[in-house]
């Protein structure tokens, strides 16, 4: 079960993601981020707090919008995540490319 | 060889017949001749008896052959054709009667000559009707052929073959010994009339054509048979050619026929909608078998059904609703009613299903179908019909009638036929889909299978300085797990173990993609992190869009007693260190392929080189492992399989195996489910 939340801050768009990424649902992750960028956002923070698990396929889904962020200069941040998912990121390497953050206040600071 | 002609059986006795007739008629002309002249004309009687036989027997010929000839033969046409006789017959006789009485009494009209050929010419016509009748009563007897009927009517004609000849023996007078053969004949006649079969048939109109067809037979025949005996003048008529055993047997075969069909048609007539109905019953009926083809739905059987149960029941509305869970809308069919009446009507329905279910009067115990009364100002009656399909309730059917206890015993006997019918047609429909999908999902698990084997290897390349033993478990019936080995030269081999994202046909069409880039790019000697570099290239032309290959790689050298390793975003191996008797993670970065599909991905390639002693033991697997949750909803988790390993470090690289595995289960628990594809490979060296 996936539910998404979209709200806009401050110039930010940010999604808040409640429940687990899988297969299934990893499609509506899909369609949220590319109507942020369709829609010309600039910046895109993912709110992680409320997330349980997440998939290879959720994971798919963000590795593949990394170059269409560098193409056009989008700013994508993810934070919130919980120690688990963070294990999932850290093995896979994505740490190392994608702007990760331990929460909103220092996701929003740097 | 002189080839005969087909000999026309017909046009022959037509000739013949016309000659005959004509002989006849020479003959007595010549005898009339002599009686007026007071000459013995020397012609016996016996010869004219059997021209007269002869011209029966042409007339028989002929009619025969043309009858079963004639395409035409239905009923109808067969009836018409004896009263059109008939009427001729009798026409002709009426237009001599008539120019007898124009010319009164002049000298023409006592010409005996010429009374005597009018009188052949009634003779022939009459003989005529009744022979082409009789005919034509056979196909109408015969029309439902059974033993007993057609030796019946060979008897019947053998006996009327007897009757003609008869005159022999009798010299037309009327003794004991006509009589007798009278009653016979007529007696056999009888017991033929009874042969009726053929008025059911007859539609409503038919019928009352038949009637009026038969009766222009009944009155032709009665009229010639009065006519006949009124030639009794002995001067005029030498030879009474129709005071014949024969043709009197035959009028009164032909009229007792001809009374009997016209009695049974005329009290048929109230109930003969009976038997169209149940024809129209029967069609439906092979309408609703058929099965249903491959184009159709369901939904046209249950048209027909509606229609079917409609006009069996002569009701006055109908409707059919059916639940469907997998469609949004519900399927439903309305006849001559509107959805607001429906719904009134099925409110009273369901009110009145308490009372009719406790008297328990008009219930079929064959599907549960009952009638109720409703107090409806329109109708007073409805027939309640579930559908079953498979044994569970899918809908129902409603007819309503505008008079109370509208629907009988037979009606509801024959919608429940229709509806179990129909409810069979529709299963077995679904069942043939069912089979059709299913082998379909059987070859092409076949197919996968077969796929799946071909790209995990068989054997293990290793040699005497170590051991290897490798397990792969995939999710659905082709997985996304791969591993894999290759022996560079004696002392050195590399095993590999990746993990495609996802699991599946896709991911198994990229894990095959992986093995093919594995198999080509290992024989170019690369290290471990070269290797990932140029796998990665590839893979980034290959890889679909959200997709990712996890990889761990392992170069060992038996003669050095050292392995190389690279880890490319895979969950980290396990090894086991003997000296210390400890079991560690080997920590090492490295992003998985296909994220970055670009150069940029040589800055998060990295590799390490281990030292290992005889003892040691790596474990490599998937997250598949890692993941597999029990019922609380834990994870299995690194720390578990690390503390295993410690424990079960003793034992041969195939006994570690399984024991990781067992122990994969238990924590799963008996009826739990590992839902991702999960592969484990254990190194143990000497």
């Amino acid at each position: 079960m996936l539910n998404i939340e979209g709200l806009e801050e401050n110039g930010y768009h940010i999604l808040i993601l409640v429940g687990e990424v899988d297969a299934s649902n990893s499609v509506i992750l899909d369609e949220s981020i590319q109507k942020l960028i369709a829609g010309g956002s600039l910046a895109i923070l993912i709110d992680c707090n409320e997330l349980a698990y997440i998939s290879s396929a959720g994971l798919g889904v963000f590795m593949s919008y990394l170059e269409d962020f560098q193409e056009k200069n989008i700013d994508f941040r993810i934070f919130g995540l919980s120690e688990k998912v963070f294990e999932v990121f850290k093995i896979l390497g994505l740490h190392q490319i994608m702007a990760i953050f331990p929460d909103k206040e220092t996701a929003l600071s740097s | 060889m002189i080839k005969l002609p087909q000999i026309n059986f017909g046009k022959l006795s037509l000739l013949l017949a016309v000659f005959v007739w004509l002989a006849l008629l020479f003959v007595d002309l010549v005898r009339l001749f002599g009686i007026l002249n007071e000459m013995e004309s020397g012609i016996s009687i016996e010869f004219t008896w059997i021209l007269e036989i002869l011209f029966f027997l042409m007339v028989y010929i002929f009619f025969s052959d043309n009858i079963s000839r004639n395409a035409k033969n239905e009923f109808l046409n067969l009836i018409w054709r004896a009263a059109s006789t008939g009427l001729f017959a009798v026409a002709v006789s009426l237009l001599i009667f008539l120019f007898y009485g124009s010319l009164g009494e002049s000298r023409l009209s006592q010409e005996p000559f010429l009374r005597n050929l009018f009188y052949h010419i009634n003779f022939a016509l009459t003989s005529i009707f009744l022979i082409s009748s009789a005919i034509l009563w056979k196909h109408l007897i015969l029309y439902q052929k059974n033993k007993r009927v057609v030796k019946q009517w060979q008897a019947y004609e053998l006996a009327m073959l007897v009757a003609m000849f008869f005159i022999f023996f009798n010299q037309n007078t009327l003794d004991y010994s006509f009589l007798f053969g009278l009653a016979i004949l007529i007696g056999l006649g009888l017991v033929l009339s009874g042969n009726l079969k053929w008025i059911p048939y007859l539609t409503f109109k038919e019928k009352w054509k038949s009637l009026l067809f038969l009766f222009i037979i009944l009155s032709t025949c009665g009229f010639l048979f009065v006519q006949t005996q009124g030639y009794t003048n002995r001067i005029i008529y030498p030879v009474n050619l129709t005071d014949n055993l024969f043709l009197i047997s035959l009028f009164g075969f032909i009229f007792i026929y001809a009374l009997f069909g016209f009695l049974v048609t005329l009290f048929n007539l109230p109930t003969s909608s009976v038997f169209e109905q149940k024809l129209a019953e029967a069609i439906s009926f092979q309408r609703l078998s058929q099965s249903i083809k491959a184009e159709e739905n369901e939904e046209q059987v249950l048209d027909i059904l509606m229609d079917s149960c409609m006009s069996a029941s002569y009701a006055d509305g109908a409707w059919l609703e059916m639940d469907r869970i997998d469609q949004q809308a519900d399927f439903l069919l309305e006849r001559l009613i509107d959805s607001v009446t429906r719904e009134g009507l099925n409110a009273l329905i369901i009110n009145a299903k308490d009372i009719a279910r406790r008297s328990h009067e008009k219930f079929s115990t064959k599907s549960n179908l009952y009638e109720i009364r409703i107090n409806h100002p329109k109708f007073k009656s409805a027939l309640v019909v579930p559908l079953f399909i498979n044994k569970s309730l899918i809908g129902r059917m409603v007819f309503i009638k505008e008079v109370k206890d509208g629907f009988n015993k037979e009606m509801i006997n024959i919608i429940s036929t229709f509806v179990s019918q129909a409810c069979i047609s529709v299963e077995n429909h679904r069942l043939l889909n069912q089979a059709i999908l299913n082998e379909r999902y059987q070859e092409e698990l076949k197919i996968a299978q077969r796929v799946q084997k071909a790209l995990l290897p068989t054997k293990l390349d290793h040699n005497a300085s170590f051991d290897i033993s490798a397990y792969s478990n995939a999710a659905d019936e082709v997985g996304g797990d791969y591993y894999d080995t290759f022996k560079l030269d004696e002392d050195r081999y590399v095993l590999i173990i990746g993990d495609v994202s996802g699991k599946g046909t896709s991911a198994a069409f990229h894990m095959a993609q992986m093995k093919g880039i594995f198999q080509s790019l290992i024989q170019l000697n690369l290290s471990p992190s070269d290797f990932l570099i140029k796998a990665n290239s590839a893979l980034s032309k290959c890889l679909e869009r959200n997709h990712f290959i996890t990889v761990s790689l392992f170069l060992i050298n038996t003669d050095k007693k050292i392995f190389c390793h690279a880890r490319a975003g895979h969950v980290p191996t396990l090894h086991f260190d003997s000296l210390a008797s400890k079991s560690k993670y080997l920590g090492l970065d490295g992003l998985g392929l296909g994220i970055l599909r670009n150069k940029l991905y040589e800055n998060h390639v990295d590799e390490k080189t281990f030292t290992y002693q005889s003892g040691d033991t790596l474990v490599l697997f998937t997250d598949g492992i890692i993941e597999a949750k029990n019922h609380q909803g834990q994870q299995f988790g690194f720390e578990r399989l690390r503390a295993l390993l410690e424990v079960y470090h003793e034992y041969n690289t195939k006994e570690i195996q399984a024991k990781l595995i067992d122990s994969l289960h238990h924590f799963v628990g008996g009826d739990g489910k590992i839902d991702d594809d999960y592969s484990i490979m254990v190194v143990k060296f000497n």
